[in-house]
């Protein structure tokens, strides 16, 4: 029914500078990847950049749901950490990898429940809810492991790490696990929010809360789901960052993770207010952190400077974007 | 003041004109009528007076002077006071905090002055006649009261031009009958008004001069006691309404009940029953305060109730929660609701999937949407309610107010509804529009729908009712028949003249 869609170069153009402002920064960070690294575009750093992406992309998946229905999650970083210390112990004594997963599924499920309960039924601001879950994870965990790592048994050691560092060889390519699970979610979550009820449901109460009630949308479970879809995603990473490090350090892993999942769906074009939101955008937006460590390492910058840079492009993105808003209104 | 405008243009873009050549001027103790429907350029006109949008060509004089209204500033320093159609408060301050933002009174410049701030808004709500205590905090106020804040923050500070964007929308009409009094002692001391509004009655009570915009384009203007009301509508859109359409009422109603409310309280209401049938149109009214809304709510299950409703046979649950609009929804019940803007519409969304809703949280139960069903749906409503839309995919706020509440009335009619209810279902929307809407409710009638609409305008409420519940402080006043129902009835049962014996005002 669009075939009188015209597609003249102005609207291209427009499109590209507004809507679409996250494909034009991946393009010309793509570019600077090249020129300050000479194999930025082989097999290999490619799928190194998904492989590093794949943790917190899955989590930022869920984190566009929950901002896009005018929420946000700081706790993810913690979930991870102790969600991953506690699965650690579960491998171990059953020294299955399917009930570790099961576990860590679960186990995110209740806390991402628990967020939920504590901002619709409790009726706190998201912000404080998920601040305190993030403080009490953390607090829990560091207890259990005395500020130590969970290390997973010697004797799983070997066929545990195979989910991180495998791969399926189709011909002469490697494609590694963490890249095919990272691509999987992201079309699952991708389908969900542009082909389903759900979907809609999360962008209708992001957007206008009371309208959404008077269409007879649950507005708590939709919010509680979003929740408990992140928390999800929070135990699936964390039992990849397991096999990654075959330890969780109680302290210091996935520190900070919220804030780059947070950035990542900020870059993507999500408007942080809720009701617009996109996954292909969260999806460029992860990947971008990723290449802009790829090139500060290729350039021999101090990875110290990181966070400073990976500031300067969220700001930048988000300016274009705030501009262009204004174009429109 | 005399103020003119002279041969405004406004262009917002390359391709849209807003403002066309247009040429106002005010006298000194005048009030202006500014006409036109929704998109016809009146706001964006008043902005340029106000200095919020500075026009592509054109001069402004004041006095014979130039003037640049560079910004909102320069507009205030010539007494310029914009009270705008969406108000301007700060829920979270109170009263005199928000009547004085920005100018506020200071001891040794750096304290605040609180007793003179509220010795001054106590002051300027006795001239207003209000009764509103300025240490409230706004957000508790009703949005009458919080109206009369903004005319009230107007007359704090010399003023010599009022522009009012439809300030009666939220007011009752002894209310706006208090705020014509005010302006008429105003202009009697030189202060002259800008009056924007789509009621026509009040605008022949109180302007003396029109001036009626369409297209962007200045049509016509005059004085109002050369015109009336027919003429100047037909100016505004361009084309004759035959307001004689809706003389022979046609009733639709046939015996079957398909809701009925036993002695039903809740909010403000208290112990109201009646029965709705089939193809029947009922009309509900009361002023602010009356029970009007909260019965909009109850019979969608918004608040809880206490009584015994029974819509198609099924007793509905007491307590309102969650869930219970699905469940007012399943049983066929759907609601067009009050104030569009924070209630009705999801501005994020683009006009087809605010009208999916609908039908996506009533009879959809597959995992995954079909883009041709969407299609099929949007595209049907679409045609049967005349919706004006370029692309389908763009926000709904790009739409007119009249065509977003088409989209409201298509979603709720995807859902297959029984019941439907209208809750002041024309507010902020233009006289070409509004009549159709009128048509399709008539027409939904006809085809068996249940209609309740809440109005609290008697012209709306006479075109498409077969009778009318008056509501007075939370009770019903009286039922009145078609035969009976008439501007000066209702006006009298819902001041509830009745049951105290006083004519009120």
């Amino acid at each position: 029914m669009d075939k009188t869609k015209k597609l003249d170069g102005k609207t291209i153009l427009s499109k590209i500078f507004g809507e679409y402002s996250y494909v034009l920064s991946f393009v010309v960070l793509c570019i600077l990847g090249r020129v300050f690294n000479g194999k930025f575009f082989t097999w290999n750093n490619i799928t190194n950049l998904f492989v590093q992406g794949s943790m917190i992309g899955i989590i930022a998946m869920g984190m566009t749901m929950v901002i896009c229905a005018g929420l946000i999650d700081i706790s993810v970083g913690s979930q991870v950490a102790f969600i991953g210390g506690l699965g650690i112990l579960v491998l171990n004594a059953t020294g299955s990898v399917i009930v570790m997963l099961l576990f860590c599924i679960a186990c995110g499920c209740i806390l991402g429940m628990i967020n939920g309960l504590l901002v619709t039924k409790g009726g706190m601001p998201p912000m404080v809810a998920t601040l305190a879950m993030m403080s009490a994870c953390r607090a829990v965990i560091n207890y259990y492991g005395a500020g130590g790592p969970f290390t997973v048994r010697k004797d799983l050691f070997d066929s545990f790490r195979q989910i991180a560092v495998g791969n399926i060889v189709i011909g002469s390519i490697k494609i590694p696990y963490l890249m095919i699970i990272f691509i999987v979610f992201v079309i699952i979550f991708d389908i969900v929010m542009k082909k389903t009820a759900f979907g809609k449901h999360v962008l209708a109460v992001g957007s206008n809360e009371k309208s959404a009630r008077l269409s007879g949308i649950n507005v708590d479970l939709v919010k509680i789901m979003t929740y408990v879809i992140t928390g999800a995603m929070c135990g699936i990473a964390s039992l990849m960052y397991a096999s990654r490090m075959t330890a969780v350090a109680s302290a210091s892993a996935a520190m900070s993770w919220e804030m780059d999942a947070i950035a990542g769906v900020a870059i993507g074009g999500t408007s942080m207010t809720g009701g617009r939101g996109k996954i292909a955008g969260t999806f460029l937006g992860v990947l971008m952190f990723k290449i802009i460590n790829n090139i500060l390492t290729a350039a021999n910058i101090s990875s110290y400077l990181n966070g400073a840079i990976s500031a300067a492009i969220i700001v930048i993105a988000v300016l274009i974007q705030n501009f262009q808003n204004r174009k429109q209104a | 003041m005399h103020l003119e405008m002279k041969n405004i243009v406004m262009d917002f873009g390359r391709q849209v004109r807003a403002v066309d050549d247009v040429t106002l001027t005010v006298d000194s103790g005048e009030i202006v009528g500014l006409l036109g429907e929704n998109g016809a350029g009146k706001s964006t006109m008043m902005n340029v007076l106000a200095g919020v949008y500075s026009p592509t060509s054109g001069e402004i004089f004041i006095d014979g002077e130039k003037v640049v209204m560079k910004d909102v500033r320069t507009a205030d320093r010539h007494g310029i006071r914009f009270i705008h159609q969406e108000l301007n408060l700060c829920n979270d301050l109170r009263v005199y905090e928000n009547m004085f933002l920005g100018n506020e009174i200071k001891k040794s410049s750096v304290f605040l002055n609180k007793t003179e701030m509220l010795d001054k808004c106590n002051e300027v709500f006795r001239r207003m006649n209000v009764d509103i205590n300025p240490e409230t905090v706004v957000g508790e106020l009703s949005a009458a009261n919080k109206q009369l804040v903004e005319i009230g923050k107007a007359l704090l500070f010399k003023s010599e031009l009022i522009i009012m964007d439809e300030p009666s929308t939220a007011l009752a009409t002894h209310e706006i009958e208090n705020l014509f009094n005010i302006m008429r002692q105003l202009k009697t001391e030189g202060v002259s008004f800008i009056y924007i509004s789509h009621k026509m009655p009040e605008l022949f009570e109180i302007c003396d001069v029109y001036y009626v915009m369409r297209d962007g384009k200045l049509i016509g203007h005059g004085l109002f006691k050369d015109i009336n009301e027919e003429q100047i509508t037909e100016m505004m859109i361009g084309h004759h309404l035959e307001d004689k359409e809706f003389a022979n009422h046609e009733y639709n109603a046939t015996d079957k009940v398909v809701l009925k409310a036993d002695h039903i309280s809740g909010g403000v209401l208290e112990d109201l029953s009646f029965e709705l049938h089939e193809g029947e149109i009922l009309a509900v009214t009361g002023l602010q305060g009356s029970g009007k809304d909260d019965l909009a709510d109850i019979l969608f299950g918004v608040i809880s109730h206490s009584g015994k409703l029974e819509i198609n046979g099924k007793e509905m649950p007491h307590k309102a929660s969650v869930s219970s609009v699905k469940r007012y929804l399943r049983t066929g019940t759907s609601m067009v609701p009050r104030m569009r803007k924070e209630r009705g519409i999801h501005n994020d969304l683009s006009v087809q999937d605010n009208l999916s809703m609908g039908y996506l949280n009533t009879r959809f139960d597959k995992l995954f949407i079909n883009a041709k069903e969407e299609n099929e749906r949007f595209e049907r409503q679409r045609a049967a309610l005349s919706i004006k839309v370029g692309n389908k995919k763009n926000v709904i706020t790009s739409l007119s107010g009249g065509n977003q509440q088409k989209v409201i009335l298509g979603k709720w009619l995807e859902s297959d509804a029984k019941i439907l209810l209208f809750d002041n279902p024309t507010q902020g929307i233009d006289v070409g529009t509004k009549f159709e809407i009128y048509h399709l409710i008539l027409n939904l009638a006809k085809q068996g729908k249940a209609i309740i609409v809440f109005s609290a305008e008697f012209p709306e409420i006479f075109k498409v009712a077969d009778s009318c519940i008056v509501l007075y402080h939370g009770k019903e006043s009286i039922r009145l028949d078609r035969d009976n129902l008439t501007e000066k009835n209702v006006m009298y049962y819902s001041t509830g003249s009745n049951l105290e014996g006083i004519a009120n005002g």
